[in-house]
């Protein structure tokens, strides 16, 4: 099997255990918000590279509310191959936008071969979630204008703890720093489904309410690196 | 340490001047070679140290693909007074990944120059262009079924030969400390000219790969870690192929082995009975590049510990520290080095010998035994898991090859780190008289509070190894100035004194070193 073979093979893989996991509902809530958003995201397919967890279902979640049936999900491998494939990919691809939420290894790896693939990055977040409390260091461009003040609304609303510092790469602003208190104990990934859906919808319309994540029995913890790029 | 984000420019440029080069470097480059745009510009700025992205923000990056155009690059960096900031692959992840010492620098990335200009089966050598990746030369050498075998450090294909040896970086073969196999180098000046080191200038010469030291000074070491040229060809030795190639791993369960593993180990590195670079890994480097997490066994901030160092040891068979070695050559050599060095190991008593029949295809043995054999992976990025956060700042003391100066950095650099609240992951790379001792400074970039923690420990670490005689051999982009103090103001002065002759209006990676005409004062 070659490796291009494996890394379509791999991304249906992915779509089949989020289908699962999640009772199905995925691909039948991407058929649906097809209709409603398809034009709020340019018209341009959006690839997700993800991997099993909780958080990272959640993310897709949010994405797919916002992309519909233009979403592709790509599960990530950290072999080389995959990477290797992932850059040639980049490199070959016309106007798709590449958004992932990955483990730091994975994502340092991504975004290393994107830069060598010459693709441009709208978006780099660092994201560290704990029990009732999260934090986000993103590094943006003007593309994602409004998006920190978007996502510290959601985190607000889910009622989460929260600090969010994010610099604009030569843009004219400060560096902003946004933070919430927790007001309840909510431990969900509502964070990471609001990220999913505000990268999937970068540089489209301003997003609207963001879907609710799906409800998890067990506190949604970890470190994750989330990204746009523009292949 | 707070920088103010608005429009990027280098160091006493104005907009207007900084314009004037962008038409110029358009002009001599192409559109879609110049990139300025923040979304073009933010994957060069994807740093792992505890400082704002902003502190390393380039202004610009340039891609060249020749050498005519390097020369022009720097006839117009002259002309406007840019500093530019050269990349190969850019893939230096701990040491500052590809962004430039200093905001506002222009990078010159030069990925597009990755011409293999040739490699000899017979004398076992090759000349690359900076760009070339160990990949492309991993794909070459399987394709054409060369018998050759390459070094590499952990990241392997996505990097290069010519960054890694610029940067005195080293692999895990016989061959594994890289500058000592470069032979030639070409290196665009600040004027323009075009160096060539070694048997490089005569005319028809066909050794340039074979001779390092050509005639008169040789120079080819003065032009890594430093910021007087371009280099823009760079020659290397390679390995024949061994028919036999045997790695293994000794595990030893205690901290405290560490002085007898070396005082074992010295004499079988001197006499070349093990020719490899050899590794020595602590417990959390070798439980992270296996794939385990620390929030699998705790969730309490800080230091993670010893209990808990000690059950991952039970549960995954990882030792203290986990020794990894080969041999190389023919069966017959393999056998008798073999024998000599089980029954030292055996002899000695505290270590379980690993083979790779007994290891099969268990993670770290089997990326270990990769690169020790010139086989690309990326297992090791694994480290960036364990803690996560996307803080990473590899602090590298070099040390004696002896047991008992081993220990001595090892207690004081876990001394210090766990005052802190971080945890020592670390290795030995093992030479026959010294060693590199890599540790990786690993946080969470998410928060302020443990980035401040993360900063004041590597200068803590820096200051401490300082009073005892040491220092690193190599570090990141946040403290190449403070390092550079380490070793005294006559080389300082000297490295000036060259800069400001090569490299008068200082366009050339200032800072890199430490070596910068515009900040430098005589001491």
């Amino acid at each position: 099997m070659n490796v291009n073979r494996r890394f379509v093979l791999k991304g249906m893989a992915l779509s089949g255990i989020a289908g699962l996991a999640m009772g199905g509902s995925l691909r039948a809530l991407a058929g649906t918000a097809a209709t409603a958003n398809d034009a709020s995201t340019g018209g341009h397919p959006v690839v997700a590279l993800a991997n099993e967890g909780a958080v990272e279902l959640a993310f897709l979640h949010g994405a797919m509310k916002a992309s519909g049936s233009r979403l592709r999900v790509q599960r990530v491998s950290r072999d080389l191959a995959f990477m290797l494939d992932f850059e040639r990919q980049v490199r070959s691809r016309q106007a798709t936008r590449i958004i992932g939420l990955l483990d730091d290894a994975s994502a340092t790896l991504v975004v290393a071969m994107a830069r060598s693939a010459g693709a441009r990055v709208q978006w780099l977040g660092q994201h560290t979630a704990e029990a009732g409390f999260t934090r986000h260091h993103l590094l943006t461009t003007e593309l994602a204008e409004g998006c920190s003040r978007q996502l510290s609304r959601h985190l607000h609303a889910c009622g989460a703890g929260f600090s969010l510092n994010e610099e604009r790469h030569n843009g004219s602003m400060a560096p902003r720093q946004l933070t919430g208190p927790a007001c309840s104990g909510n431990q969900s990934a509502q964070w990471a489904a609001s990220i999913g859906h505000l990268l999937a919808s970068l540089g489209a319309r301003p997003a609207l309410a963001t879907p609710l994540a799906p409800a998890t029995s067990k506190p949604v913890t970890g470190r994750f690196a989330s990204f746009s790029i523009a292949a | 340490m707070s920088v103010q984000n608005d429009a990027i420019l280098p160091k006493g440029v104005s907009r207007k001047e900084f314009d004037k080069a962008i038409k110029k470097f358009r002009a001599l480059l192409g559109e879609e070679n110049v990139l300025v745009k923040a979304d073009q510009l933010v994957p060069y700025n994807k740093i792992m140290m505890p400082v704002e992205n902003a502190a390393h923000a380039p202004s610009a990056a340039l891609t060249a693909t020749t050498v005519e155009q390097i020369q022009g690059v720097v006839k117009i960096c002259n002309a406007h007074r840019i500093p530019i900031w050269t990349i190969s692959t850019g893939r230096n992840f701990g040491y500052g990944s590809a962004a430039p010492v200093a905001r506002g620098q222009v990078i010159l990335d030069l990925k597009k120059m990755n011409k293999i200009i040739s490699i000899d089966p017979v004398m076992c050598t090759a000349l690359v262009e900076p760009g070339v990746t160990y990949g492309q030369l991993y794909d070459h050498i399987e394709e054409h079924d060369l018998p050759l075998m390459l070094s590499f450090s952990a990241p392997s294909a996505i990097a290069g030969p010519v960054g890694n040896t610029m940067d005195r970086g080293v692999g895990y073969t016989p061959y594994g400390e890289h500058l000592m196999m470069q032979c030639g180098m070409e290196v665009v000046l600040a004027n323009g000219d075009v160096y060539r080191t070694g048997m490089g200038g005569v005319e028809g010469s066909n050794t340039w790969q074979i001779f390092k030291w050509g005639y008169g000074p040789t120079l080819d070491g003065m032009f890594t870690q430093a910021n007087y040229g371009i280099t823009t060809k760079m020659g290397f030795w390679l390995m024949p192929k061994p028919p036999v190639f045997k790695p293994f791993e000794v595990i030893f369960e205690n901290e405290a082995d560490i002085v007898e593993i070396v005082d074992l180990l010295r004499p079988l590195r001197m006499s070349g009975t093990i020719p490899n670079s050899v590794v020595i890994a602590n417990i959390l480097w070798e439980a992270s590049s296996g794939n385990v997490r620390r929030s699998a066994y705790t969730s309490e901030p800080g230091r993670t510990p010893d209990l808990v160092l000690e059950k991952i040891q039970g549960d995954t068979g990882m030792g203290a520290w986990n020794l990894y070695a080969a041999l190389y050559g023919t069966q017959e050599q393999v056998d008798v080095n073999w024998k000599i060095v089980s029954d030292v190991f055996e002899k000695h008593g505290k270590g379980r010998i690993v083979t790779q029949e007994e290891a099969g295809d268990t993670q770290p043995f089997k990326y270990r035994a990769e690169l020790m054999s010139g086989v690309p992976n990326l297992q090791e990025f694994g480290l960036y898991n364990w803690r996560g956060g996307g803080g990473s700042m590899w602090f590298a003391p070099v040390s004696e090859a002896r047991g008992s100066e081993c220990q001595k950095q090892a207690a004081l650099a876990k001394g210090i780190l766990h005052k802190h609240g971080l945890d020592y992951v670390a290795e030995f790379i093992v030479a026959p008289r010294d060693m590199h001792h890599v540790i990786d400074v690993l946080f969470d970039r998410t928060n302020d509070e443990e980035s401040k923690r993360a900063d004041a420990c590597f200068n803590e670490l820096l200051d401490e190894f300082e009073k005892e005689g040491y220092a690193v051999y190599r570090v990141n982009t946040r403290f190449q100035e403070r390092v550079a103090q380490s070793y005294g103001p006559i080389k300082r002065d000297v490295e000036h004194a060259i800069k400001r002759a090569l490299d008068p209006n200082n366009i050339l990676a200032p800072g890199r070193s430490g070596i910068d005409l515009d900040t430098y004062k005589k001491t």
